[in-house]
């Protein structure tokens, strides 16, 4: 046996060790089995990341960075490997990469299983990014706002007291338009602000069972518009009717006739197809994707940071 | 009428009350008539002109103020700068970046009344207008009703975009969209315009 291939093998025994400490909570332990698995065979990706795993058990960000950006030299399509130093990237407060990272996460995984719960974990995270990016830059531009605005009152003020001081008379007139004057500047300063101060998103933009702005927004026959998962999920409800308690007068009938047939209690009915707010039948194959609503919200989105706020 | 008598004598805010009425009635008796099209033509004038009539005086406004402003802050650069002796290079600079940031400022708060490009998804792919009555067809896609109807009769049963089957039963009312483009009307008068 060649030493590669021995190595190798002792690696992926090192690595299954150090899986088995990871179910145990003992993370210490599977970062000393995953470190002598990487220094047997240092190009496998996946002892990286596991390792990197381990570190954020333990909140030790820097060491996730450094096994991340190591896992993605091996493999640049290694999801877990941007999952986490998205993560990373935004423990040390560089939003703008992790929120890139991320993307990146997101992106490879939706190609890989769409239908996954992985997609919606990885969402999340993105979504709390993209806010934590929208707070820290529109916290730097209302700060910058603030002190403009307050400049340039002074500056206002002091023109007026110079300009009043220069005019006989007609005092009253020129306090009055002077007040509007600040007033008209505050309102200025507001309007431009207007954009980064939480307020409720649109009603059309929101589906009307979550109240959160779409996501991946579908329209029924009845012209409503809803989040897809959400509305699947109503469709897909299932209910146990027992037939005793909801239809005595059926089942007092089967019995009466006396059929020598097993009874069965219950029966299975699909209580959910039909429009939530219109009540008309729906059925799961009659959803249709509202691309131009999905382009409206991911439009606001851009715009109003604020937004991407989960709660 | 008396919403085209008041238009002509500039009563524009009247004006659209008695056309948005006219509409109504119109709208009521014979949904399908040309009447209703053509009141709607004049009631879109009308909400044109209001807003026109309005932004102007907006504009004017924002503009003296910002004059004034730019004036007081100038002053105040110039009081400061003759009482600071040395460092007055990155005074300078920091003064006429000041300046741009309130230009900026200004910018912004007129941004509404600036007239742009109404966005995409709140146009039709065929009209290139903003949606009055849009439809969405089984392959995602949002077109206004009369122009959609207009191509199944004349063109042929598909989606002119996708190119997938389409019968008018199959059109679904695109109510959130609807909604959508009345709301950025609401806040951006001057996409009333039609030429």
């Amino acid at each position: 046996m060649s030493l590669t291939v021995a190595a190798a093998k002792q690696a992926e025994k090192l690595r299954i060790d150090g899986n088995s400490y990871f179910k145990k909570d003992r993370f210490g332990a599977a970062i000393d089995a995953y470190t002598e698995a990487i220094t047997l065979c240092p190009d496998v990706p996946i002892y990286w990341t596991n390792r990197a795993v381990c570190h954020r058990k333990r909140n030790d960000w820097t060491r996730v960075e450094e096994d991340c950006r190591r896992a993605i030299q091996l493999d640049h399509n290694s999801i877990k490997a941007h999952h986490m130093l998205g993560l990373a990237l935004l423990q040390r407060e560089d939003y703008t990469e992790g929120v890139k990272e991320l993307e990146k996460a997101l992106d490879l995984e939706r190609g890989a299983s769409p239908k996954g719960y992985k997609v919606e974990e990885i969402w999340q995270d993105l979504a709390r990014a993209r806010y934590l990016l929208w707070e820290h830059e529109s916290t730097k531009r209302s700060w910058d706002l603030q002190n403009l605005k307050e400049t340039c009152m002074a500056a206002l003020k002091e023109k007026h007291f110079l300009d009043t001081s220069q005019v006989e008379g007609f005092v009253d007139e020129n306090i009055q338009s002077n007040l509007e004057q600040l007033e008209a500047l505050n309102g200025v300063f507001n309007k431009a602000a207007e954009d980064d101060i939480p307020t409720d998103v649109p009603d059309y933009l929101c589906c009307k069972i979550t109240l959160d702005i779409f996501r991946d927004p579908v329209i029924t026959p009845s012209g409503l518009t809803y989040e897809r998962a959400v509305i699947l999920d109503h469709l897909h409800k299932v209910a146990l009717i027992d037939i005793q308690l909801s239809f005595p007068f059926i089942y007092m009938h089967i019995f009466i006739l006396q059929c020598h047939v097993l009874i069965l209690n219950f029966v299975i009915f699909k209580v959910g197809n039909f429009d939530p707010v219109s009540r008309e039948p729906l059925y799961s194959s009659q959803l249709v994707p509202n691309l131009a609503i999905k382009e409206a919200a991911r439009a606001f989105l851009e715009t109003h940071g604020w937004a991407y706020k989960t709660d | 009428m008396l919403g085209l008598a008041l238009l002509q004598r500039e009563d524009y805010t009247e004006g659209v009350k008695e056309l948005e009425k006219a509409l109504d009635l119109e709208r009521g008796a014979s949904p399908k008539g040309y009447k209703v099209e053509e009141i709607w033509q004049d009631l879109a004038r009308a909400r044109y002109l209001l807003w026109e009539h309005e932004s102007t005086k907006r504009s004017w406004d924002l503009q003296n103020l910002k004059e004034t402003c730019m004036a007081a802050l100038k002053e105040k650069h110039f009081l400061d700068t003759s009482q600071v002796e040395g460092f007055v290079d990155e005074n300078i600079q920091s003064n006429l970046e000041q300046l741009e940031a309130l230009n900026g400022v200004f910018n912004k708060a007129a941004e509404d009344d600036i007239p742009t490009d109404v966005p995409d998804y709140l146009c039709c792919k065929i009209t290139l207008d903003i949606f009055r009555d849009p439809v969405i067809t089984p392959s995602g896609l949002t077109y206004e009703r009369a122009v959609i109807l207009d191509h199944l009769h004349k063109v042929g049963n598909f989606d002119p975009v996708s190119r997938e089957p389409l019968y008018s039963s199959q059109l679904v009312p695109n109510l959130a969209i609807k909604e959508a483009a009345r709301a950025f009307l609401e806040t951006h008068g001057w996409a009333y315009k039609t030429d």
